[in-house]
């Protein structure tokens, strides 16, 4: 049980899941201050602008901080354990 | 990426540089909307009292109390950026000394579009003392704004202007 609360507040994900993580962080918040500025603009509401970009960033923390299944589809292969060599054990 | 916290610093970092992105592009937007709104001022009355300096009571100056009209119609200022106009009723007059002297003799805050469209008739909400004994050569009174935005420069400029001077009645001698 503290194994698992343990794993959950560390939230650790594979390299892939990295990198889509990255890559969904990036081009979100760039197109959100792209679309909340010219919601904003076109519609002359500073509220606008902001109410858009708040939500866009609350759903981007929950879309993207979690530790979602779909960021640990490729766990990381590691090598089988090597015998220690009889010369190294003194 | 590899922690709940490093995705968390990674993303209020990007983010707070999109907004500051963000801001910068709100403030850029003001230049987009020019307008000059022109504004109707006329000075219905001057009055000129006699008083004294307010530390030396000995020492002569004169008020002068001021009743106006203002019309103007400021609503092209708003845009999304506009937080609110403060307007400002100035006389500009040179007195005998030579000295050019403006004074605000009125204000008033406006904050949003419905009441731009001013009608005020007033007087003088802050006191109109001529520092130098009395008077004498006739005043220009202005209208003017400027423009606070939520984010970017201040700009100013002038609604309204008196056509001629408004000369001060000339104290009788008692």
């Amino acid at each position: 049980m503290n194994n698992y609360v343990n794993q959950l507040i560390e939230g650790k994900i594979d390299f892939e899941g990295q990198k889509k993580v990255e890559e969904i962080v990036r081009n979100t918040l760039i197109g959100t201050t792209v679309v909340s500025f010219a919601l904003g603009f076109v519609l002359q509401s500073l509220r606008v602008t902001f109410g858009t970009f708040g939500l866009s960033a609350v759903v981007l923390l929950l879309v993207a901080v979690p530790q979602w299944p779909m960021y640990n589809r490729n766990p990381v292969e590691w090598l089988p354990i090597k015998e220690a060599k009889e010369s190294e054990k003194k | 990426m590899h922690t709940n916290y490093a995705r968390i610093s990674n993303i209020s970092a990007t983010l707070s540089s999109c907004m500051m992105a963000l801001l910068a592009a709100i403030a850029l937007s003001s230049f987009l909307f020019t307008a000059d709104p022109k504004g109707d001022l006329h000075v219905a009355s001057v009055q000129v009292v006699p008083g004294n300096a307010r530390r030396y009571a000995n020492k002569h100056q004169e008020f002068a109390f001021v009743n106006f009209n203002v019309t103007a119609d400021l609503s092209p200022l708003f845009n999304w950026n506009t937080k609110q106009v403060f307007l400002y009723l100035g006389a500009e007059y040179t007195n005998k000394q030579g000295v050019v002297n403006e004074v605000v003799i009125w204000d008033k805050i406006v904050r949003n579009k419905e009441d731009a469209r001013l009608d005020v008739s007033g007087r003088n909400k802050y006191v109109f003392r001529e520092l130098s004994t009395s008077f004498n050569p006739p005043a220009n009174y202005t209208l003017k704004y400027n423009v606070m935005p939520y984010v970017g420069v201040l700009t100013y400029g002038e609604a309204a202007r008196t056509l001629e001077p408004v000369a001060f009645p000339q104290q009788h001698q008692l």
